[in-house]
């Protein structure tokens, strides 16, 4: 690992279009979507988006009898923005985006989606999309009768044959159901999401059970719907996908957020590390360490750059051998490990 | 709700052990009717046979039916699904449930037909229809309250038993001994008084104004079952 992959690994966040496989790249699709009037994100002059939030979660808590599964939540979700709900099993992700989406009632506190309450089917259902994160349909219906089922029923119009080609159905239109594989029924799943181009979509773990091509195309088409002004929010079992597609992260635990905002503001709240091993009879480095079980001298640090830096500079001056160097940014795993591991959760 | 009744319809189709079972009720008796014409033909108390067979009808295929769809759409997350649509609850019922009620309406409407052809016709139709519809409604709202205490299509044909004997057994009841004895508690039971009420538009002679005084047990009875349906009735599999 070179310094210049170390800085660029220390910082990052999305990978921008042309860093990405080409199979992820961008593309159109036929028939043409649906036309929505194309959303522009407001940004100040740093180029950050400024507040215009779609999603408003205020001091929600969720009971179910004596079990407390969301306490105190508050968060916001910006318009055009991918934002990630993670957390250990049991935090109250599903809870959360059940409220959000309309299917549960929330205990105590506020929740508005487009300023509506989510309850309000009729206001917001048309300008949602959901995807579950099991699949709920009729075994005995066809792909093709499912999509035009379910479909209309949320109260937009799009071309079946349009959203069949996007999760690459279209061979299997005329296929009942129950004969689809577990992959299958999750594209179809998200055809009916993105019936229809909605303004926010939900995606509660839209990859499980995908292979990598299918995963691929299904980002590709998330990014298309955020880069004609859908706002994304998702669950996920991949933290690599979280990592990689995510604007802003809530890392939830026991009921509430431990962490919450960009990939680089979650990965400074844990040390990145410095690792090798010295010849017998070098020096100790200038530096506090603390020695593995495998026997290497592990460094950690909030600044890598620096210390990286004082590190050689040191070798260098002493002509010593750091063997087997290796430096490591903190990764999403770190901070999800470390919340995961925590005996006494706040 | 049109989308959802039609994508209901096709569902009961293509299944097929149900699409047989709700043909085999109809034809079974309207061929038992047709073969044994001469024994009805001179048979007292049509009207009560005539209920039985509505009640048959309305338990074995509408309530029991109904019960079975609502619990297995719930199980594999079907009614989770409908309600990620814009439309509003009640809408999304009446389409789950117009296609079984359709069908259960077309059984009633064959038996009794060929019921009527090999004995006599009902002195009055309107009153015919009222009581079917009343006892339709009771069913479907029991329906309902049932399929909330049910976790899967299997367990339907244990949680259905008690009100399904139960009507049946009141039907029977009402129709063997007649209401000459017992007349309040017979007509404030369940199903008792609708019992009554289709024996009397059969048969005919009793006068409007009883006939009418019977339509309130009946409609109270389908009022409590709404009442019941709209606490009980869930849906999403219980967490």
């Amino acid at each position: 690992m070179t310094i210049q992959d170390l800085r660029r690994g220390a910082d990052r966040t999305r990978l921008p279009d042309q860093d990405r496989p080409s199979n992820e790249r961008s593309a159109t699709t036929w028939p043409p979507a649906p036309e929505r009037k194309q959303v522009s994100i407001a940004s100040d002059h740093d180029g950050h988006r400024s507040s215009n939030p779609v999603i408003t979660v205020d001091n929600l808590n969720v009971r179910y009898g004596d079990f407390h599964a969301v306490k105190n939540l508050s968060f916001q979700v910006e318009q055009g923005e991918i934002y990630a709900l993670l957390g250990t099993n049991g935090a109250g992700k599903t809870s959360t985006l059940e409220v959000i989406e309309g299917h549960r009632k929330a205990t105590s506190g506020t929740v508005r989606i487009f300023g509506e309450d989510p309850m309000n089917r009729k206001a917001v259902r048309p300008r949602m999309g959901i995807m579950l994160q099991e699949s709920g349909f009729a075994p005995d219906l066809t792909v093709s009768e499912t999509v035009r089922l379910i479909g209309p029923l949320t109260g937009r119009q799009d071309n079946v044959e349009r959203v069949l080609g996007v999760v690459d159905l279209v061979r299997k239109a005329e296929t009942r159901v129950s004969q689809l594989s577990g992959g299958e029924k999750r594209r179809l799943d998200f055809a009916t999401a993105m019936y229809g181009q909605p303004e926010i979509i939900f995606l509660d773990e839209p990859t499980t059970g995908l292979d990598i091509q299918s995963r691929d195309a299904l980002w590709n088409s998330v990014e298309q719907l955020r880069s004609s002004g859908s706002t994304i929010v998702l669950t996920t079992r991949y933290l690599e996908e979280a990592q990689q597609r995510a604007d802003r992260i809530g890392l939830m635990h026991a009921g509430g957020f431990r962490h919450q905002g960009t990939v680089s503001d979650l990965t400074r709240t844990l040390p990145a590390s410095i690792q090798f091993s010295l010849s017998p009879g070098a020096p100790a480095p200038p530096m506090r360490f603390a020695i593995t079980s495998q026997q290497l001298l592990r460094i950690e640090t909030f600044d890598m750059q620096k210390d990286l830096k004082h590190l050689l500079d040191w070798a260098d001056a002493h002509a010593v051998e750091l063997l087997g160097l290796a430096a490591a940014p903190t990764r999403l795993d770190d901070v999800f490990r470390a919340i995961d591991s925590d005996p006494n959760p706040s | 709700m049109f989308a959802i009744a039609r994508s209901e319809f096709r569902q009961i189709v293509r299944n097929r052990a149900v699409l047989i079972t709700t043909l085999i009720i109809p034809l079974a008796s309207s061929a038992y009717f047709i073969f044994n014409r001469d024994m009805f033909e001179n048979f007292d108390g049509n009207g009560y046979l005539g209920a039985i067979l509505v009640f048959t009808i309305g338990v074995f295929s509408l309530y029991s039916g109904m019960v079975t769809i609502l619990a297995a759409r719930r199980q594999n997350l079907f009614l989770k699904r409908l309600r990620s649509a814009a439309a509003g609850d009640p809408a999304l019922l009446v389409g789950l449930v117009t296609p079984i009620s359709l069908i259960s309406l077309l059984q009633v409407m064959l038996v009794l037909g060929v019921f009527a052809a090999v004995t006599t016709t009902p002195e009055s139709l309107a009153l015919l229809m009222l009581a079917i519809g009343a006892t339709f409604a009771m069913a479907l709202a029991l329906g309902m309250a049932t399929a909330g205490l049910t976790s899967s299509p299997e367990q339907a044909q244990v949680t259905t038993l008690p009100i399904s004997l139960g009507l049946i057994a009141v039907a029977v009841w009402v129709a063997i001994t007649g209401t000459e004895d017992l007349t309040v508690l017979k007509r404030l039971v369940p199903g008792g008084s609708a019992t009554e009420l289709i024996a009397n538009a059969w048969d005919g002679g009793a006068p409007l104004a009883d006939s009418l005084i019977l339509l309130v047990p009946t409609l109270s009875w389908v009022i409590v079952s709404i009442a019941l349906a709209a606490r009980m009735f869930r849906w999403e599999p219980r967490r």
